[in-house]
């Protein structure tokens, strides 16, 4: 039942993702991003790793998303792409090409399919360590914030 | 808990190469930076569902939450540069199509 879940969880991620690459405005094409990247944060949630799913989610998308969805909202008057069909096709051939040997893998070792490996997700760091990489990232984050202030102030001067 | 046998971590990988081959696709039949950003963005989707498998890994576990965190953060970092940078061009070429990126380098 779960690895339905999974499939279900997989195809749509893909769908929305294809939605990106066909839709010719911006706009709609984020909000399929950012649809696509629920999804898969959604897969990290059925393995229960909600903290990754948490992260993703507030982040990347609730974050990075919206400000990409709010930029694209302010350049939407612009629907034209290129879309190039053969490419399309090279990118079929090649995806049915590594899932069928995937596949054809688990077909000639049988005994590495039965393998079964469960999550531990214990002992991840002591309280002190992950306290400091937190700090280092917020650190990080901040930076890069002054950064793209000085930048886009040293843009406008010019 | 669903846990990782060789099906689901087929399922995986083959969707993570799928969603990342349309990125490259959608990166590449581009005409603007807008664009760019989403196809940049859908990559990084597909490396952290890529990321998933590592977990199944008792003694990598921990390890690949630690790599989860720290691609969660500088791939965001990342995305706002050029989000940033699309600010800048904006501001300085009143355009934001990639054919107007000449200057400093190869042509996008």
């Amino acid at each position: 039942m779960e690895v339905w879940v999974l499939i279900a969880l997989a195809g749509i991620a893909v769908l929305s993702s294809l939605g990106v690459l066909l839709s010719k405005d911006n706009f709609y094409s984020s909000l399929y991003m950012s649809a696509t990247l629920i999804f898969v944060a959604s897969i990290y949630a059925i393995f229960s790793l909600q903290p990754v799913f948490v992260l993703i989610v507030f982040i990347f998308v609730g974050a990075i998303g919206i400000v990409t969805v709010a930029v694209a909202a302010t350049y939407r008057s612009d629907p034209e792409s290129q879309f190039s069909k053969p490419w399309a096709v090279l990118v079929v051939i090649t995806a049915a090409v590594v899932g069928f040997a995937i596949y054809s893998y688990k077909m000639l070792n049988p005994e590495m399919s039965s393998s079964v490996i469960k999550f531990e997700l214990i002992n991840f760091m002591s309280q002190s360590e992950y306290l400091i990489l937190v700090l280092s990232l917020v650190a990080l984050v901040v930076l890069l914030l002054l950064s793209v202030l000085k930048m886009v102030a040293g843009g406008t001067e010019d | 808990m669903l846990a990782i046998d060789m099906t689901t971590a087929s399922i995986i990988y083959i969707t993570s190469f799928v969603i990342l081959l349309i990125g490259y696709l959608t990166a590449i039949s581009s005409k603007d930076v807008i664009r760019l950003l989403i196809s940049l963005e859908l990559m990084f989707g597909a490396v952290f569902m890529a990321l998933i498998p590592l977990f199944s890994v008792a003694l990598l576990a921990n390890a690949a939450f630690g790599i989860a965190i720290v691609t969660i953060f500088t791939s965001s970092g990342e995305l706002l540069i050029l989000i940033a940078a699309i600010a800048i061009l904006d501001k300085q070429k009143r355009d934001i199509h990639t054919k107007t990126i000449k200057i400093g380098g190869d042509r996008v």
